[in-house]
């Protein structure tokens, strides 16, 4: 506000001076000059009437000679002034359009705007640095679970065309540099803001990612930081200095592929788990464990090939680089798009082929040939542009790495349900039966479609039942949660409660029984009803005690008084 | 010597003798105290005010803040005289004046704390 004032006080200084030296010299001028009134008598012209007649001429709005017609001396002298006058005007006005239309000055604006919107921010957000296909998924990932966002974009058009769309108009954006430390301050770094949760930092450059982890670090060694991280080397150093989640897509994707190859069930599980909620639930997938080619083994290849060899499964690679091909015996020279390469990889006996490329085109071209030469193979493929999604959809591949989708999903499952990561290293480090227990109890209140996960915490106002249990003295159990309690008959509400965390204590799939208490952090999948009904049975006070007690709970102290003297006769 | 402080200690100091040539007479009566000398005093005092804009140090602040005083101190004394002169049915009394002059004298001061804080600036720079 500050800036725009002074601003605006700089660049006017000239044409306002210039304004009112030529405005009072005229006017002095028309009261010196002597007038005549309707009847020919000479008067002296009031100093009201020479102010205004020289504003009303000034401005060009013109009313004519006021009060009477002017002498020729008169005329003469308004003559003199006119164009003076006129200019100062004029001078002035455009020198003020010409601020709003000037670039600084609208640069200056913009940065006051955001600036207020951040402070109007009311509940919990996420800084989001960068908003390109990733970023735009996550910040609309993150409104619909009521969590804002305010936003930092290098480009100008991705800003003007976010004002332009519904979702995401009302949201605080900046066109800035992303590293520039004034505006991630003013984002949200800066103490004085409390509903920051943490930064996103998903610009499509690692450099420029590590630039904001380290300067969130430390500004704000407390807020959470995410960042994309496309090499190792890279994702390294943020772990060095605590980043907290470095997100390496490839990496996230090697290990997908190599639960798929060594269990599907938890495969699976982690598929439901992650998934856009309301998405049809996928089939269980079973990749091949014979034979497989890899084509392309640079950065997306290496991860793929070392998940492979951990799994044990064997293949041949395909590369256009002799110094990769020399690296590794047994491999062919080739881009893997002629049926000629892919034939001398064996193609013919191979189970599975992974199109790992840095061209979406020749990845495409890969896939297309080796299903024309084997179509029972199983075929992973890697898309870089998001744009061509309707091209891999179309491809008949049965696994696509999506960069940008793997990168916003496992990103908004950090942001939004911090459990989740949690639940899904336990669950790899487990055997089979664990998470073919959890997609039972899951398939059992999903009819079909994925599941939405949410967090409680049992505390503030979500503590109010489980505080009104205690000055009752019933225990509030985890099954009083999971009955939706406006219903009088049992009605067991769709969703399975898949942790608890209670200081260090952590309970995977904890039983019904088991007690709630203040403080408690509980992770649920299921169908976003079941949610609005257990917060509905959390913050109203009597609902889960009639539920523990059996009998329905009276609202008012007194008539809670007598029904407790009552149960202790 | 460097012409914009010439032109800022110009309109500064103008500001100051003009007002000062308002004030000074019989308080109330009408001979002593012309319009055209108000007028340009308000004029010259907001000329001042401009040139001030846009100077973000500490002296800078103050001399402006001094400066929008006197503004208002002879705006509102402009005006009065306009509605007693033109609007009022009753027309230039001895009580009116004496209100406006005083109100000018009321500007002088603020202009005389802006000439002093400009002098004491000028005088603490040296080179």
């Amino acid at each position: 506000m500050n800036d725009i004032v002074w601003l605006t006080m700089r660049r006017m200084r000239a044409p306002l001076i210039a304004l009112i030296l030529v405005y009072v010299l005229s006017v002095f001028g028309m009261l010196a000059i002597p007038g005549q009134d309707q009847n020919g008598n000479p008067i002296q012209v009031n100093f009201l009437e020479a102010l205004y007649f020289v504003a009303v001429m000034a401005t060009t709005i013109g009313f004519g000679e006021i009060p009477h017609s002017f002498t020729d001396a008169q005329r003469l002298y308004t003559y003199m002034i006119l164009f003076p006058n006129v200019v100062a005007w004029l001078y002035s006005v455009g020198t003020l359009i010409g601020l709003f239309i000037d670039p600084q000055f609208r640069a200056v604006l913009a940065l006051s705007r955001f600036k207020r919107q951040v402070r109007r921010i009311r509940g919990p957000y996420y800084i989001v640095c960068g908003f390109g296909y990733t970023g735009r998924m996550i910040v609309a990932g993150l409104l619909k679970r009521g969590i804002g966002a305010a936003v930092i974009e290098r480009e100008q058009k991705i800003i003007q065309s976010m004002a332009l769309s519904e979702r995401f108009a009302h949201l605080p954006a900046i066109v800035g540099s992303v590293t520039d430390q004034d505006l991630l301050d003013m984002a949200g770094l800066n103490p004085a803001i409390e509903n920051c949760l943490g930064v996103i930092a998903i610009t499509n450059k690692d450099h420029v990612n590590l630039t904001i982890a380290i300067t969130t670090k430390l500004l704000r060694p407390d807020l959470p930081v995410m960042a994309r991280a496309e090499t190792r080397r890279v994702v390294h150093n943020m772990l060095s200095f605590g980043t907290d989640h470095p997100v390496d897509p490839y990496t996230i994707f090697a290990e997908r592929l190599y639960l798929a190859l060594k269990s599907p069930a938890k495969y699976l599980l982690q598929d439901w788990l992650i998934s856009v909620p309301g998405t049809r639930l996928r089939e269980e997938m079973r990749p091949p464990d014979g034979h497989w080619i890899l084509a392309g083994i640079g950065r997306f290849g290496s991860r793929m090939a070392a998940a492979l060899d951990r799994a044990g499964v064997d293949y041949t690679v395909i590369d256009v680089h002799p110094d990769r091909v020399k690296a590794r015996p047994d491999s062919v020279l080739g881009r893997g798009t002629e049926a000629a390469t892919l034939e001398a990889a064996g193609i013919l006996e191979a189970e599975g082929i992974i199109a790992g490329t840095g061209d979406d085109m020749d990845n495409l071209s890969i896939v297309m040939t080796a299903l024309e030469l084997n179509p029972n193979l199983f075929v992973v493929s890697r898309q870089e542009s998001p744009d061509n999604d309707a091209l891999f959809d179309a491809s008949k591949a049965d696994l696509v790495a999506r960069r940008s989708l793997i990168l916003a999903r496992r990103i908004l499952a950090v942001a939004t349900t911090p459990l989740l990561p949690v639940f899904n290293e336990h669950m790899v480090h487990q055997d089979e039966k664990f998470a073919r227990k959890v997609e039972d109890q899951l398939e059992e209140v999903l009819n079909g479609y994925s599941p939405s996960l949410w967090t409680i915490d049992i505390e503030n106002e979500l503590a109010q039942s489980v505080r009104a249990a205690r000055q009752e003295g019933v225990d509030i159990r985890l099954e009083h949660l999971l009955v939706n309690s406006r219903m009088p008959e049992m009605h067991r509400l769709p969703c399975v409660c898949l942790m608890m965390e209670r200081d260090s204590l952590r309970l995977f799939l904890p039983k019904p029984s088991q007690e709630l208490m203040h403080g408690d952090r509980l992770l649920f999948a299921g169908r976003g009803q079941a949610r609005r009904e257990m917060i509905f049975s959390l913050t109203e006070p009597a609902a889960l005690v009639s539920l523990a007690t059996g009998r329905p709970q009276p609202r008012g102290i007194l008539m809670r008084r007598i029904a407790r003297k009552r149960a202790a006769d | 010597m460097n012409f914009e402080k010439v032109v800022f200690g110009f309109f500064i100091v103008l500001a100051l003798t003009l007002n000062f040539g308002f004030f000074v007479g019989d308080i109330d009566n009408p001979y002593h105290h012309h319009p055209i000398e108000l007028c340009a005093a308000l004029a010259v005092s907001l000329i001042a005010t401009i040139i001030k804009f846009g100077d973000r140090s500490q002296m800078g602040a103050v001399l402006l803040a001094t400066s929008l005083v006197a503004d208002l101190q002879l705006a509102i004394a402009a005006f009065i005289w306009g509605y007693t002169v033109n609007v009022s049915d009753a027309g230039m009394t001895n009580e009116t004046l004496a209100s406006i002059v005083s109100l000018s004298g009321g500007a002088l001061l603020a202009n005389l704390v802006s000439v002093t804080l400009l002098v004491a600036e000028t005088i603490s720079i040296r080179r």
